[in-house]
């Protein structure tokens, strides 16, 4: 028999609708529904439009279980109880390239358009409703959908603006990278911080004169009038659910033609420019394979320094899921592009600069966990990184060892290629800095720190001899 | 009435009537007429 109320731990990123909230019990993934929500997810079960799309794959997998079994926070039980299909690994829209977030706000359209047509409606319209499934983005926030009253507009609209389309707008128009802005507010970008950004000529782009311009003066226009007023006056003058429709499909025609105007950063041709000979590479993805198999295939496999994803790729061969982490947001939209087009499923391409990964964000720093708390790999490669963040970044080597086996979880492997200073990649980033900078970064060194934390398990050197790997056990 | 949970702004309301279109922009313009309309016909009845 199942004792109620153990190990039920609440998501810290689901409150805010009271309605509704996701925690995680046995190992699963729940959401506990109060009366009124559960009412809407009977009408969504038994509506046309949900079963295709959660067939589909569009939306998370769901399914009720029995609600007697957990409690809600203050002690009233809830009204139903759904389990969800876990995502592999959660990310956030800051850690996504540009195609990711368009390909997120589109799925979210469509959602919401199906849901129009057979008369419901979603509550929000957050990038935060969105997660990948690999390359797929699945619709997770199964507790927004409602049946729509008539003659309302989506009450979405505004965070939708602020969380996908803006962001989206920011990158495609001005050439400038949305990661930082979205990962300072949870909220995303408001209307009067946009319009400041589209003055002069630039007021016309496609999508700014009505979502930002007309957008921003309305909010100011409009800001003593309450929701509730403005909704009756809306229906009084004829709103409808056509209009409704007509408004959605008019936003994914504009987000379906914004692509990215990223600048080429060298990060590009990182893997044709850069100095590895054929017999390198080939030692190196022996290597790699090798360290994939060594033991029970890999759950979770965390590539730091991803680049253009020929080592995720081969990982993806072996393991259940590899999240591939890389700083250049170009880059990432190069992988994300390659892996859909080749049918790849298991390899999640993220944004982020491992010297300043993505801290804890939201309401208390806790509403949207950090990258360290989410990172626990069964094996993590960091291939040609170890220098970029050493020489480049100044980190210090035995801090730099403790970031990359805290990645790993108890047990895990631990795959590192240190880049000895006489490589010609070392070279370049050690002659911007003054001589003697960095006495410790040796290859000794580099082992002696590795073998302090890890249990080494076997290295290699690269036929061109600057370059060692090494294969280790955390914690072993 | 229901309301919900998410502060939908009342600016932001409006101006999906626009994005609507040619329709939309005809339910924003009513809105405002009526809104005028009612303006200029409580102020008899304010005094009164």
């Amino acid at each position: 028999m199942t004792t109620p109320d153990t190990g039920v731990r609440v998501e810290p990123g689901s409150f805010r609708d009271p309605a509704n909230r996701v925690f995680y019990a046995d190992g699963e993934v729940l959401r506990g529904l109060d009366a009124r929500a559960a009412e809407d997810w009977r009408a969504l079960a038994a509506s046309e439009f949900f079963p295709p799309l959660l067939a589909a794959g569009k939306v998370c997998g769901t399914e009720p279980v029995a609600p007697d079994r957990f409690r809600a926070p203050d002690g009233v039980p809830w009204a139903a109880v759904l389990r969800h299909e876990r995502i592999p690994f959660v990310s956030h829209p800051y850690e996504w390239s540009f195609g990711m977030l368009r390909d997120a706000a589109l799925l979210h359209l469509e959602v919401l358009r199906a849901a129009l047509a057979a008369g419901f409606t979603t509550k929000d319209g957050s990038a935060y409703n969105l997660q990948w499934d690999g390359v797929r983005p699945v619709f997770i926030d199964v507790g927004s959908f409602e049946p729509a009253r008539d003659g309302e507009p989506w009450a979405g609209y505004r965070q939708f603006c602020q969380t996908l389309l803006y962001p989206l707008l920011l990158t495609a128009h001005l050439g400038v990278d949305f990661q930082p802005w979205l990962r300072a507010q949870v909220d995303g970008i408001p209307p009067e911080q946009m319009r400041r950004l589209f003055t002069g000529t630039r007021r016309l782009l496609p999508g700014v004169p009505t979502h930002v311009h007309l957008h921003s003066a309305m909010q100011q226009r409009h800001a003593a009038a309450t929701t509730s007023d403005v909704r009756a006056q809306l229906r009084t003058a004829g709103y409808s659910r056509e209009l409704a429709l007509a408004a959605v499909r008019r936003i994914e025609k504009l987000v379906r033609r914004l692509a990215p105007r990223h600048a080429r950063s060298h990060w590009v041709d990182y893997q044709r420019t850069c100095t590895y000979s054929a017999g390198d590479r080939a030692a190196k993805e022996r290597f790699v394979a090798a360290a994939l198999t060594a033991g029970p295939p890999p759950g979770l496999v965390l590539d730091l320094g991803a680049n253009d994803g020929r080592y995720a790729r081969i990982a993806a061969r072996h393991a259940g899921y590899v999240v591939a982490v890389e700083q250049d947001p170009a880059v990432v939209d190069d992988l994300y592009a390659a892996l859909r087009a080749e049918g790849q499923r298991r390899v999640l391409p993220l944004v982020m600069d491992l010297a300043d990964p993505s801290p804890g964000g939201g309401w208390r720093g806790v509403e949207r966990a950090a990258f360290a708390t989410r990172a626990r790999a069964d094996l993590v490669l960091a291939l040609a990184v170890v220098h970029h963040l050493a020489i480049g970044r100044n980190v210090p080597l035995a801090q730099l060892v403790d970031q990359l086996a805290d990645a790993c979880a108890p047990g895990g492997r631990l795959v590192v290629e240190f880049v000895h200073p006489e490589d010609p990649m070392a070279r370049r980033l050690l002659a911007n800095r003054p001589p003697g900078l960095f006495p410790a970064y040796r290859p000794d060194e580099f082992a002696r720190l590795l073998a302090a934390r890890c249990r080494i398990e076997r290295h290699v050197e690269l036929p061109s001899g600057t370059r060692t790997l090494y294969q280790a056990v955390v914690g072993g | 009435m229901h309301l919900a949970y998410l502060d939908a702004g009342s600016g932001s309301l409006i101006v999906q009537a626009v994005v609507g279109g040619v329709a939309g922009a005809a339910v924003a313009a009513k809105l405002y007429w009526r809104r005028l309309t009612t303006r200029f016909r409580r102020r008899p009845t304010d005094r009164s």
